[in-house]
This record gives C-alpha cells, sequence and structure tokens, in this order.
C-alpha cells in the first residue's frame, strides 16, 4: 500500500481500516486523505474504518479532514465509520461547535464493521 | 493579582511548529495535574490559535506562561503574529468568517475552550491573542 | 494523611528548606548554640515538660485531648522528643520531614491552630525562665532563648502549613465526592447506562455532567445512555442546549442518548421557546426510556409465559 502518510491501510475484503495512532499534522492529514482515497480508487470498496482511539486531540483542521475524507469515500460508492473517539476529544469537539454531522460513528472496531453491515445491505 | 511562574516562549514559523506548542501545552498541562478534559481543551485551542497565526499571519510567536492567581494554577498562552489583522472581530468571534480554512471555526471554537479570552487586532498591524485556562479545584 | 505527602505538597526541598531558614533567620551560629545547650536542655527536661502538660489539663479545651494516662504518658514522651530536636543542632531535611510528622498528627487528633499556637506561648515562656535562673553568664540567656524563638517559629510556619494543606485536601475529597453524587450514572443492563438527573442545571453542573456520561459510555462500551430529566426543576433553553450538546458528544462516541422524564411542562415549555430536540430520542416516562433502549442493544421485554 502507498505510505506517503506512513499510516497503513489495511483491507478486509471489500472493507479498508485505518488506524491513526500518530499526531496527525496537516502535511501528514493530506497524504492520509490521499492514500485513502486511491486505496478506495484501486479495487472495489464498499466500507471504510477509520480508527481515532490513538489520537488525544482533534483540532478542527484534523476534524475537517476526516469528516472530508469521508464525504469523498461516499463520492465513490464507499460508506465510511468513524470509531473510538475518546471522551476528551467528542466534548472538545462538540464545544467548538464541531458535530461532524453526516459522520456515522462507532464505538469500536466491532461495532463499526457491524454498521458497516447494515449500512451496506441497505444500500 | 496574576503571578507567573514559568515562561516558555516558542516560535510558530512552519506547521512542524504547530505540533511543538500543543505538545508543550499538553505536557505543561499533564504535569501541572489538570484533568483531561481540560488538558485536551487548552491543547486544541493552542493547536488553534498556533494554526490561526501560521495561516494568517505568516509566521508568529506561542508565549506559554504558568501562572497562578494565588489559589489557582494556570497556563496563559498568548499568540502574537504581525499578519494583516483583522476588520470584523465579532464576525469572526461568532464563526461566521468562512473565507480562509478553519480562521472561524479556530478562534470562535478556541474561544469556547478556555476560561479566559482576549483578542486585539489593527488591521495592517497583526494579532495577538491571550488564553488562559485554570484548574479546576 | 502521611506526613511524607505533606512534604510532597508543600514543596519542601533542599532549596525551599534554605529559603525559610533564612527568612526565619536560623543561622548555623544558632544551631550551633543550641547543640552547645544540649547538656543544659536534658537537666531542665523533665521540669519543662511537666509544666507545660499542667497547662494544658488545667484548661477545659486542651483537656478533653487527654482521654486517660496511657496518653498523657505518650504524649509526654513524644514532647521529650520534639524538646530535644531543638537542642540536635540541625535544620535538614530529616528535622522538616520530623517536624512535619508532628503538625500532622496535631491534625489528625483534631486539635485548633488556637490551642497550638496557645501552648507555645506557655512553651516559649517556660524556656526563658529555666534560661534565666540556669544562664547566668552576661547575654547567654538572651541569646539561647532568640536561637530556641527562630527555629520555634520555623517549625510553627510548617505546623500551619500542614493544617491549611490537610483542609485543603479534606476540601477536594469532598467537592470529588459532590461531583461523583450528582452525576450517578447507573448500569441497566450490558451496554445500557441511565443518569437520573436531581436538581438544578447550571453550566457547572452541564459541563461536569457532559464530561461524566462520556467518560462513562467509553468506560462501559454503552450503546445507549438514558438521561432522565424529572427531578430537574426548570428545563430552559440553557438546559435543553447543554443537554443537546451532550447528545451531540455522544453520538460522536458512536452511542447515543435516550431523554426520559419529560412531563407535560416541559414538552410545553420546549416547544413554546421554539427548542428543537429532535436529535435526541424522548419519551414521557422512564420506563419507556428503558424499553427503546434495550430495543437499540436488540433487547426486548416481554411478559413471562404461564
Amino acid at each position: 500500500m502507498s505510505a506517503h502518510s506512513q499510516i497503513p491501510i489495511l483491507r478486509i475484503g471489500s472493507t479498508l481500516l485505518v488506524s491513526i495512532q500518530i499526531d496527525l499534522h496537516d502535511a501528514v492529514a493530506e497524504a492520509f486523505q490521499a492514500d485513502v482515497l486511491s486505496a478506495i480508487e484501486q479495487r472495489g470498496t464498499t466500507g471504510l474504518v477509520v480508527d481515532i482511539s490513538g489520537l488525544d486531540m482533534v483540532d478542527t483542521y484534523v476534524a475537517r479532514i476526516l469528516a472530508e475524507t469521508g464525504r469523498m469515500a461516499k463520492l465513490m460508492g464507499t460508506s465510511t465509520v468513524l470509531v473510538g473517539m475518546r471522551p476528551e476529544v467528542a466534548a472538545t469537539l462538540v464545544r467548538m461547535g464541531y458535530g461532524l454531522e453526516g459522520v456515522r460513528t462507532a464505538l469500536d472496531l466491532d461495532d463499526g464493521l457491524a454498521l458497516l453491515g447494515h449500512v451496506i445491505a441497505r444500500r | 493579582m496574576i503571578q507567573v511562574a514559568a515562561t516558555h516562549r516558542l516560535s510558530i514559523d512552519c506547521e512542524g511548529d504547530i505540533i511543538a506548542v500543543r505538545r508543550r501545552v499538553r505536557d505543561i498541562a499533564e504535569l501541572r495535574k489538570f484533568d483531561s478534559f481540560a488538558t485536551a481543551a487548552i491543547t486544541t485551542a493552542s493547536s488553534e490559535l498556533a494554526r490561526n497565526a501560521l495561516v494568517h499571519g505568516g509566521k508568529g510567536v506561542a508565549l506559554i506562561e504558568e501562572v497562578t492567581d494565588g489559589s489557582r494554577l494556570g497556563i496563559r498562552i498568548v499568540f502574537e503574529d504581525e499578519g494583516p489583522g483583522i476588520e470584523d472581530i465579532p464576525r469572526v468571534l461568532a464563526g461566521g468568517y468562512t473565507t480562509a480554512r478553519s480562521m472561524g471555526l479556530g478562534l470562535s471554537g478556541s474561544k469556547r475552550l478556555v476560561d479566559e479570552f482576549a483578542l486585539e487586532s489593527t488591521p495592517g498591524s497583526g494579532t495577538k491573542v491571550t488564553v488562559t485556562k485554570w484548574r479546576r479545584f | 494523611m502521611d506526613h511524607r505527602k505533606y512534604m510532597t505538597i508543600l514543596k519542601l526541598d533542599e532549596a525551599a528548606i534554605a529559603s525559610r531558614r533564612a527568612f526565619f533567620a536560623v543561622s548555623d551560629e544558632d544551631l550551633a548554640r543550641l547543640a552547645s545547650l544540649r547538656p543544659l536542655a536534658e537537666k531542665i527536661i523533665d521540669a519543662i515538660v511537666e509544666d507545660f502538660y499542667a497547662l494544658l489539663l488545667s484548661h477545659p479545651d486542651t483537656r478533653k485531648f487527654f482521654a486517660d494516662e496511657a496518653t498523657i504518658r505518650r504524649v509526654k514522651r513524644t514532647q521529650r522528643e520534639y524538646f530535644m530536636g531543638l537542642f540536635a543542632g540541625r535544620c535538614d531535611l530529616a528535622y522538616v520531614e520530623d517536624r512535619l510528622r508532628v503538625g500532622a498528627m496535631h491534625e489528625r487528633i483534631g486539635l485548633a491552630p488556637t490551642w497550638y499556637l496557645g501552648a507555645y506561648r506557655q512553651y516559649l515562656e517556660l524556656i526563658r525562665q529555666h534560661f534565666d535562673a540556669q544562664l547566668t553568664e552576661q547575654g547567654a540567656a538572651r541569646d539561647g532563648f532568640l536561637s530556641v524563638q527562630r527555629l520555634v517559629f520555623f517549625d510553627v510556619a510548617l505546623a500551619i502549613d500542614t493544617y491549611i494543606a490537610a483542609n485543603l485536601e479534606a476540601l477536594g475529597r469532598h467537592q470529588a465526592a459532590v461531583r461523583e453524587l450528582s452525576t450517578p450514572v447507573i448500569r441497566v443492563h450490558d451496554r445500557v447506562l441511565l443518569l437520573p438527573l436531581v436538581g438544578t442545571v447550571d453550566s457547572h453542573r452541564a459541563q461536569q455532567i457532559m464530561e461524566s456520561v462520556l467518560t462513562h459510555v467509553v468506560e462501559a462500551q454503552a450503546r445507549c445512555i438514558i438521561i432522565d430529566i424529572a427531578g430537574v426543576p426548570v428545563v430552559d433553553t440553557r438546559v435543553a442546549d447543554h443537554l443537546l450538546k451532550t447528545a451531540a458528544a455522544v453520538r460522536l462516541l458512536g452511542a447515543q442518548v435516550v431523554l426520559t422524564g419529560i412531563t407535560a411542562q416541559v414538552a410545553r415549555t420546549m416547544v413554546q421557546l421554539g427548542l428543537d430536540v429532535s436529535s435526541m430520542h424522548t419519551v414521557s416516562r422512564l420506563s419507556e426510556g428503558i424499553e427503546l433502549a434495550l430495543g437499540m442493544i436488540g433487547k426486548a421485554i416481554t411478559a413471562k409465559s404461564k
């Protein structure tokens, strides 16, 4: 897989799995977006799970990259679920007025994959 | 009377410096035993404001101060840049500014994360944002 | 609380002790003088300790701290150690630690600073009397007494700091207890939580509620948290806004909020104020909320078949 952002992208069947474990600074965040989109482009992908349990801070810039990536994936026919957001991150985003409306969320990987299953079955 | 116990001065010249600023703020908040929610709030606010100084001012400086008012510990951070300044401060603080990336939400959002927020800006001579977060008892 | 913990809280390291010593004018000369007075101290210690406790036992407010003969014998022994400590000729970390132990002990038995300070007055007078009687050389009694006084004030400051630190620590613990009580999150079922809110919700408490709800949801991996507001007297725009923010944050975690306990009065207010709570599931009764929440995790309450 592409390694511009140094964030590994795993594929399980038609689902892509990305776990962000490093502090996302701007260049990495943009490379991450490009890597994910080109991975979706390569082969038939129906679902994308982004695990952010490793992030202890998400500012509006990173939040927007995440939300945008989801919308771009959607245009390419891939549903996105954001999983593992920490309590402090959720509180901070909401207080800033950034509710990530339109982004699907789940508590952990298991819940995220289950949710994707439902969403894709309904399509 | 607010007393300054320690001062850290960091310059913001590139994207990497935004991370340096927020990491330093997080380290100080954790060292001073801020709870995890307050730590996330001041760290995120400093990330927003450092990016703001870089994007809109070209470069800037963050002055991180460990302060006390006699009964509480706090972190005060002053962000200064020599950019074009802000024309319509109320509009920016209401979060209505969307012309440049993250400008509106950056300032209005970070204001909601801290206990004290002051914005001084003169068009043509830069912007100075001062934020303070107090440790909860 | 252990006296070592006070060393940390009061930030008493070598540098801090040196700074205190300089301010209280406890010089090396004083310490040397006190060490040289040690034989005299051994001679007068019995009389001083006896007279000191005579005062403490004669006053009703201090007498109650000495319940029986065994206690009196024990504190007299401690007092002798304290007294001889003044003439040890040192004022270092070990000395300060020893003094904090005494301060922590007084705080623990609930002896107010009033009686502690008052007792010191008696203590100093007794020492002065004995010095005057025994140190006949010109100026010796005065110099010796000044050295004692400097070290005693140094000790008193440590004791008062210990009192204050102990009280602040207790206050912090009580506030933490109140915080816990103000957001009692209950586990209703595997992955379903309930928060019954009782009392006024101001913005300070609203923030605590949000943080507590989010922490509990992640800890319990809860799919749903029921917030029951039947016990909240006034639900206005502000309270509704706080609830909406909490619901939005819970959604970011991947869980949901069910709002229950909405009375006719609250429903009327919400509609009249134009509050949109459509992002939350809302029901009137808690029991319905529980059924709704269980449905979200694929469970249902059914009647037992006969």
